[in-house]
C-alpha cells in the first residue's frame, strides 16, 4: 500500500477536510476497494482518477454513504469528516449527506420547476424561515450555479425541459442550496458536450472557494484543468496521491505513469 | 368427400412440394445451397405456401357461401302454403335442413337406402318412421313439401361439396406448378416467405379489430331497435327501474339512473378500499422490502388476482355479509337490513382491486429511474420524503392510470355484484342498503326466456352500450394521462 506524502505547501494554508484510514469495500463477494487511506483539504479540488472500475466511484459513495442504500455492499474502516467518524451508529446518514451534497454522472433533475429543484433541499432541512428567505436562497444557489442568468424569466418551467448542461448546472445549484461543506461529482461532464463542460469546469474552479469539491473524471485533461490534488485508483487500490502537477509531470509510480501517457486503461 | 380428407389431402400436397421444391432449387444451384439466393428450407415453404394459402382461402368462402346460397334456391322452391299458420318460412327451412341432415346421417348409418332418400315421390311417413328408427331427430310430422325441400337440399349440398372438392385440388395442384417452376436459384424466396409471415400477422391483427368492430355494432344497432320501443330521454333520466315481464312494454319503467347510481355507489366504496392499500403495498414491495420479502410477497399479492370473481362473490355472500350484518345490521347499529349491501360489494370488490393498483403502480414505481432517488438522498432527504416528493409525483401519471383501469373494471364487475349487492334498483346514499348495478340488471334481463323484440331484453344492450361508453371513456381517459405526462419525466 502506497500512502503518499501530503506536498507542504498545502498543509500550510489548507486543512484536512475528510481522512479515510483503511477503508475496504465490498459488494458482495467482490473485493471493490482495498485499503485505501487518504486525507482531503478543504477548499480544494481533488480529482478522482483510473480506468472504469477501478473504484473510484465507489469510494466518492462512501463519503457520504450513499453505499447504504446499495443492499450487497459493505464499508469497513473509518472515514472521518472533520474529525468525525462518519460511519458511527449515531451518525445519521441523512443529516451526513445535508453535509456532503452529490452530483452525479447524468444530470438528474426531479420532475418539479426550476425553483421547486433547488428549493428542494433547504425544505426539508428547513433552511429558510419564510417564503422570501427561500427565494434568496434560491437565486443564490442558481447564481452559485452559473445559471441564474438562463433561468431566472422561467423559474417555474420544469427542470427537465432545460438542455443537458444546464441541467447539470441545475443540478449543482441544487446540491449548492443545502450549503454543503463538500460536494462530491461523480463524473459530472461526461454526459455534457464540451462547451457545457466548459461551463461546469469554471463553475467548480469558482465553488473550489467555499466547499472541498472531489471529482472522478475520466478526462485527465479534466483533472489537469480543474484540480490541485489528483488520486490515481487501479483495481481498487489507491496507487498514488499528490499534487495535480506532480502526478501529471513526475508521476512515482509506474502505473500512474502508464495510465497517464495513455499505455493502460 | 369428407371435409377432413380434403384438408389432408392438401397437407400432403403441400409437404410433397416442400420437398419438391427444396430439391428443385438445390439442383439449379448444382446442389451447393451458397449458390441459392434464400436457404433451400424457403424455397420449399414457398410452395407450400402457394399450395395452402389459396386453395384453403376458397374452401372457407365455399364453407360459408354454399349454405346461403342453397338455403335461398331451396326456399324459393317451398310452396306458399306449405308454411303452417303459425310459424314462419326461417322456422320451416330449420327442419328442412335438420331432415336433409337426418337422411345424409341414415343413409350413411345404413339405415335408409339411397333410393328411397333420394325418390322425390317417397311416401314422408315410411321416411320419418326410418329416421326415427335410425335414430335421427325428426321433431315434427314430415310433409311433402318438406320432404322434397330437404331431398333438394341434400342434392345440392352434397353437389356442392363435390364441386368445392375438385376446385381446391386444382387449385392446389396449380399452386404446386406455380411454386416448383419458380423454385430456381436466382428466386427470392426469402422475400416472399417475409411477405406472408406479414400478411398472416396482418390477417390475425385485422380479426381482433373486426371482431371489436362487430361487438360494437350490434350493441349500436340493438340498442337503436331499443330506443325505437322505448323513449331515450325516459332511460337516461329515468330514476324508477322496474322491468315488467308482461310482455307489454308500456308497463315497464327502465331508467337507468338507479342502476348507474349503485355502479358508481359500489365502484367509489371499492376504490376507496384498493387505492390506499395498493398504493402503499406498492410503496412497501418498490421501495423498502429487501429483495427477498418483495420476490415473495408479490406473487402472493397477484395471487388475489387469480381468484375467479364468483369467489370473492361467495366471501361477500357468505362471509363479509353476515360480518357486516352482524356490526351494522339489527343487533348492532341498525343501519343494515341484510346482508347484501352497496358495503359487503364495495369491500370485497376493492379486495378484488387490491392486486390491479398494487401490481400496477409497483411496476410504475419501479420505472422511476434510479437517479431520481440518488438525486434525493444525495441532498440528504430520507426515504420517505424522498416518495412522497419525488418518486411520486414523476408516477403520478402512471399511477393514476393504474386508478383508472381499476375503476373501469370495478364498473364493469358483475358476479361480486350480483351475490353481495342485492337486485333492487334503489336510488339512495345509505351504503348499508342493498343497490345493483348495471351489469347485474344486463345478467338479470337476459336470463330466462328473454323474448328479443321486447324492450324489457333489449334494455340489455342500452345498458350494455351505456357500459361500454363508460369504461372505453375511462380507459382512454387512463391512456391520455399515461401519455401526456409520460416523457415529462423520461
Amino acid at each position: 500500500m502506497y500512502d503518499a506524502p501530503l506536498r507542504k505547501t498545502d498543509v500550510e494554508t489548507k486543512n484536512t477536510k475528510i481522512v479515510a484510514q483503511d477503508v475496504n469495500v465490498y459488494y458482495g463477494d467482490t473485493h471493490a476497494i482495498k485499503d485505501v487511506s487518504v486525507d482531503l483539504l478543504d477548499k480544494t479540488v481533488t480529482a478522482f482518477i483510473g480506468p472504469s472500475g477501478c473504484g473510484k466511484s465507489t469510494f466518492l459513495r462512501c463519503l457520504n454513504r450513499m453505499n447504504d442504500t446499495i443492499d450487497i455492499c459493505r464499508v469497513e474502516g473509518k472515514i472521518s469528516l472533520d474529525g468525525e467518524d462518519i460511519y458511527d451508529k449515531r451518525v445519521d446518514p441523512v443529516q451526513l449527506r445535508a453535509k456532503v451534497g452529490m452530483v452525479f454522472q447524468k444530470p438528474n433533475p426531479f420532475p418539479k420547476s426550476i425553483y421547486d429543484n433547488v428549493a428542494y433541499g433547504p425544505k426539508i432541512h428547513g433552511l429558510a424561515k419564510n417564503k422570501a428567505d427561500l427565494d434568496d436562497i434560491v437565486e443564490k444557489a442558481l447564481r452559485r450555479g452559473a445559471i441564474w442568468d438562463e433561468v431566472k424569466d422561467r423559474l417555474h418551467a420544469p427542470g427537465t425541459g432545460l438542455s443537458g448542461g444546464q441541467q447539470q448546472r441545475l443540478c449543482i445549484a441544487r446540491a449548492v442550496a443545502t450549503e454543503p461543506e463538500v460536494l462530491l461529482m461523480d463524473e459530472p461532464c461526461s454526459a455534457l458536450d464540451p462547451i457545457a463542460t466548459g461551463q461546469v469546469e469554471e463553475l467548480i474552479d469558482e465553488l473550489r472557494g467555499q466547499y472541498s469539491v472531489i471529482i472522478v473524471t475520466h478526462s485527465m485533461q479534466q483533472a489537469a484543468r480543474v484540480s490541485q490534488k489528483t488520486a490515481f485508483f487501479h483495481l481498487g487500490n489507491l496507487v498514488e496521491y499528490g499534487d495535480t502537477s506532480q502526478i501529471f509531470t513526475n508521476p512515482e509510480d509506474s502505473r500512474t505513469e502508464s495510465y497517464i501517457t495513455g499505455r493502460i486503461g | 368427400m369428407p371435409l377432413l380428407w380434403l384438408i389432408l389431402i392438401v397437407l400432403g400436397i403441400a409437404v410433397a412440394g416442400f420437398v419438391l421444391g427444396r430439391g428443385r432449387a438445390l439442383k439449379s444451384a448444382g446442389g451447393d445451397a451458397r449458390n441459392l439466393h434464400s436457404l433451400p428450407g424457403y424455397y420449399g415453404n414457398n410452395v407450400a405456401i402457394k399450395v395452402i394459402v389459396p386453395s384453403m382461402l376458397v374452401m372457407l368462402v365455399w364453407l360459408v357461401v354454399q349454405p346461403l346460397v342453397i338455403d335461398g334456391s331451396v326456399s324459393a322452391t317451398i310452396p306458399e302454403g306449405a308454411v303452417p299458420e303459425n310459424s314462419s318460412l326461417g322456422l320451416v327451412m330449420s327442419e328442412v335442413r335438420r331432415t336433409a341432415e337426418g337422411l345424409e346421417n341414415a343413409v350413411a348409418a345404413g339405415g335408409m337406402s339411397q333410393a328411397l332418400a333420394t325418390d322425390p315421390d317417397a311416401d314422408f311417413a315410411e321416411v320419418s318412421q326410418q329416421l326415427q328408427d335410425a335414430g335421427q331427430v325428426v321433431t315434427s310430422q314430415l310433409t311433402q313439401a318438406v320432404l322434397r325441400a330437404a331431398q333438394d337440399y341434400r342434392e345440392m349440398h352434397v353437389f356442392g361439396r363435390t364441386i368445392m372438392s375438385g376446385v381446391v385440388l386444382v387449385l392446389a395442384l396449380a399452386g404446386l406448378a406455380w411454386g416448383l417452376r419458380e423454385s430456381h436459384k436466382a428466386f427470392r424466396a426469402r422475400n416472399t416467405v417475409e411477405m406472408s409471415i406479414r400478411a398472416l400477422l396482418i390477417a390475425a391483427a385485422s380479426i381482433a379489430i373486426l371482431t371489436t368492430i362487430g361487438i360494437v355494432l350490434s350493441l349500436i344497432f340493438n340498442t337503436i331497435e331499443f330506443f325505437k320501443l322505448y323513449p331515450a330521454a325516459d332511460f337516461f333520466f329515468g330514476t324508477t327501474w322496474s322491468p315488467s315481464f308482461s310482455g307489454r312494454g308500456g308497463s315497464s319503467e327502465l331508467g337507468v339512473l338507479p342502476l348507474l347510481w349503485g355502479t358508481f355507489y359500489i365502484s367509489i366504496v371499492a376504490l376507496i378500499v384498493a387505492v390506499p392499500i395498493g398504493l402503499f403495498s406498492a410503496i412497501y414491495l418498490s421501495e423498502y422490502a429487501s429483495p427477498r420479502v418483495r420476490s415473495v410477497a408479490k406473487p402472493m399479492l397477484e395471487i388475489l388476482a387469480g381468484i375467479p370473481t364468483i369467489v370473492y362473490g361467495l366471501f361477500a355472500l357468505l362471509t363479509v355479509g353476515p360480518l357486516l350484518l352482524s356490526v351494522f345490521g339489527k343487533d348492532g347499529l341498525g343501519w343494515m337490513q341484510a346482508g347484501t349491501a352497496v358495503m359487503t360489494a364495495g369491500l370485497v370488490m376493492g379486495i378484488m382491486l387490491i392486486p390491479f393498483v398494487s401490481s400496477l403502480s409497483d411496476d410504475i414505481i419501479n420505472a422511476v429511474p434510479q437517479s431520481m432517488r440518488d438525486g434525493s438522498y444525495g441532498l440528504g432527504a430520507t426515504q420517505s420524503e424522498t416518495i412522497k416528493q419525488v418518486i411520486l409525483p414523476a408516477a403520478l401519471p402512471g399511477i393514476v392510470g393504474a386508478i383508472l383501469l381499476a375503476a373501469s373494471r370495478a364498473i364493469g364487475e358483475t358476479m361480486i355484484v350480483v351475490l353481495g349487492a342485492g337486485a333492487a334498483a334503489k336510488l339512495s346514499l345509505n351504503p348499508f342498503e342493498a343497490m345493483t348495478t348495471v351489469t347485474a340488471k344486463i345478467v338479470s334481463q337476459l336470463t330466462g326466456d328473454a323474448d328479443f323484440s321486447s324492450p324489457e331484453a333489449l334494455v340489455a344492450f342500452a345498458l350494455g352500450m351505456t357500459l361500454f361508453v363508460l369504461t372505453l371513456g375511462l380507459n382512454v381517459l387512463a391512456l391520455y394521462i399515461v401519455r401526456k405526462y409520460r416523457e415529462q419525466y423520461e
